[in-house]
């Protein structure tokens, strides 16, 4: 149980100029699952490299329950790291994998055979510890290198992609074993992923970082509701976005006037609202209820894609494929857009 | 003309090569050192020339110091070189030079090499009459012997300093493919910076260290020119004495040589085999 700070965290490669991690700070909360989310080479693998001891920072600070863990090497740290190809040793049997880190510390072969066992039975793989890691399937690998670094009980646990290699049935599979572990072993868990859908699944909390430098700190839904601004909103997966200004509840835009919720700031920026909150109307009666031309239909098996134009404003909407029955390209539809599904950004 | 055909018509050039003058060489050494030479009327073959030398203390004594050669420079070699790999592969300023420096050797004649060390570590070598010069020594003739010594410390410099760069390349490419991502695992398990040498990185280089110590240990157990060159004149080397044995007025002596030779073969095929064991037993636990 370990409150992890990071604070003005950088780092700057030898050889290079533009920072790969650019002043970050974060107070991960004991116990929690703290996803580090953002597109490849935004610095996330550097920032857990650097809290496992494996890099050292440009400048900046980490600290461990409010002591610095600056000066202590990888090994002292409580601090494990799962990397995204697994990386279990292939001389060793998955056993010997696991026990691994008991062994560098000294403990009893008989204590060591006992807690791997163990580890095997919670990671659901109990017959498997005589067999190598090359006959094992990609999610199997994952479970012992997560039982790998379970087993010495580390104070962070700290995971590299933990499920981008693995197939979608695996995916909700070892989501919910990494949740059940982390929720019953009480392990502060940070992890990183460009999957914002995985990144959302797993975390209590989401740390955006675009360009080496953080964007939003905040919980799932918040990344939905009210993203921080454009760019974190389209990261999200909203194409939508609407140019004006705010005033008293009112949104002036080349739309015309749109209600938006009167706890909205005042000032310039744009509307953005999730393609699966946009409304298909029969009549325009509704409060901001606008004229739409379909652009294109996508059909993806549970949901419709609809690309609609209103105006000069291209959005998606996403709709349920009966409610997208009958529709052509080109046709005139009423969209209708709730006061309460919009949220200003910049 | 099928593929199959076309195969082993490209073939033929390369296996001509290996089956006549490779496998007729072996044979012809076998059948001579069964005492068959028909062309000075040895035509009963017999183990003579085998009861012969392993009858003879001097054989014993040139296998012991073939053997104390071959191992010595072999392992010594193997430990700089790990050394040295594990020093390469970080990034540092000058890296590009030193590195080259670090193989420029493999590219010096190894009778180039020996020809140096003679030049340097003889006691009428530079080496010697710095040391005496500097007074060091009363004269250049009191220098420890390193040269033509009983303990063939000047073959093996001259093997070490040569196969250095030569097992080097190897392990450093595998560390290379190898990457460092494995000792951060081990590191970020608890292992010290030690025991992730010693439980994760030697282990999965050691195959190619394997190999290249087993070409090292096999050509310094077989070549015949830096012990001529460098070394006492008893014991000799088991190749100079092989070669000594051929050269020989006697014709009758040169089945003992062609025994000899065998002998270094079979040694030699010998730890190919225990090689290819051990890989094949590795790439079963692989797979």
């Amino acid at each position: 149980m370990t409150h992890v700070s990071l604070k003005n965290l950088s780092k700057i490669y030898p050889g290079t100029q533009t920072p790969a991690l650019d002043n970050l700070s974060l107070e991960i909360p004991t116990g929690e699952l703290t996803a580090l989310l953002g597109p490849s080479g935004c610095g996330k693998t550097t920032t857990m490299k650097m809290i496992a001891g494996l890099l050292e920072p440009s400048s900046g600070d980490i600290t461990f329950d409010g002591k610095s863990v600056l000066d202590e090497k990888p090994e002292d740290r409580g601090a494990v790291m799962v990397f995204q190809n697994y990386l279990l040793f292939p001389y060793m049997s998955v056993a010997e994998n696991i026990g691994f880190g008991l062994k560098m510390r000294k403990a009893d072969p008989n204590q060591i055979k006992k807690r791997v066992g163990e580890m095997l039975d919670m990671v659901k793989l109990p017959d498997l510890g005589n067999r190598k890691p090359s006959e094992l399937s990609g999610g199997q690998q994952q479970r012992v290198a997560l039982a790998r670094a379970l087993i010495i009980q580390p104070d962070v646990l700290l995971l590299d992609e933990p499920l981008s290699n693995l197939d979608a049935h695996l995916r909700l599979e070892m989501r919910d074993l990494i949740r059940s572990l982390q929720q019953e072993m009480k392990i502060t868990t940070i992890f990183v992923t460009h999957d914002q859908e995985e990144a959302v699944v797993l975390a209590d909390k989401i740390a955006l970082i675009l360009d080496g430098k953080m964007k939003q700190y905040d919980t799932p839904q918040a990344f939905y509701d009210a993203p921080i601004d454009e760019a974190t909103a389209r990261f999200f997966g909203s194409q939508n976005f609407i140019h004006g200004s705010a005033k008293d509840g009112i949104f002036e835009s080349s739309l015309g006037k749109i209600s938006i919720p009167k706890n909205i700031k005042a000032g310039q920026g744009a509307l953005t609202f999730r393609p699966e909150n946009v409304q298909i109307q029969q009549d325009g009666s509704k409060e901001n209820t606008f004229t739409a031309s379909v652009d294109n239909i996508i059909y993806l098996g549970t949901q419709t894609r609809l690309k609609l134009k209103l105006s000069d404003v291209e959005i998606d909407a996403i709709v349920n494929p009966r409610e997208a029955q009958g529709l052509s390209i080109g046709e005139q539809i009423n969209i209708c857009l709730p006061a309460e599904i919009l949220w200003k950004v910049g | 003309m099928s593929d199959r055909k076309k195969i082993a018509l490209l073939l033929l050039p390369a296996m001509l090569v290996i089956v006549v003058l490779f496998f007729g060489g072996l044979t012809i050494g076998l059948m001579r050192s069964f005492n068959y030479m028909p062309i000075i009327g040895l035509t009963e073959p017999n183990f003579q020339a085998y009861i012969s030398i392993f009858s003879d203390i001097e054989f014993y004594h040139s296998f012991l110091l073939t053997f104390h050669i071959a191992f010595t420079s072999t392992v010594i070699s193997s430990i700089l070189a790990i050394g040295a790999a594990l020093l390469l592969r970080r990034s540092f300023a000058g890296k590009f030079i030193v590195n080259f420096l670090f193989q420029l050797n493999l590219t010096i004649p190894h009778l180039v090499g020996a020809i140096g060390m003679l030049y340097l570590f003889s006691q009428s070598g530079s080496f010697a009459r710095l040391a005496a010069e500097w007074q060091l020594i009363a004269r250049p003739s009191d220098f420890p012997a390193l040269v033509f010594d009983p303990y063939a410390i000047g073959i093996i410099m001259q093997y070490v300093w040569k196969e250095v760069p030569f097992i080097g390349v190897i392990v450093l490419a595998n560390m290379q493919a190898i990457g460092e991502d494995y000792e951060s695992v081990a590191r970020s398990l608890g292992a010290s910076k030690w025991q992730s040498f010693r439980h994760v990185l030697m282990p999965m280089i050691f195959p190619g260290v394997l190999s290249a110590s087993i070409i090292v240990f096999a050509f310094t157990f077989g070549a015949y020119e830096i012990p001529a060159l460098l070394g006492a004149n008893y014991p000799a080397a088991l190749p100079v004495l092989a070669y000594q044995k051929y050269t020989n007025v006697d014709l009758a002596a040169r089945p003992e040589a062609m025994a000899m030779a065998v002998i270094i073969a079979i040694l030699c095929a010998i730890l190919i085999w225990i090689y290819v064991r051990y890989c094949r037993t590795r790439i079963r636990g692989h797979v």
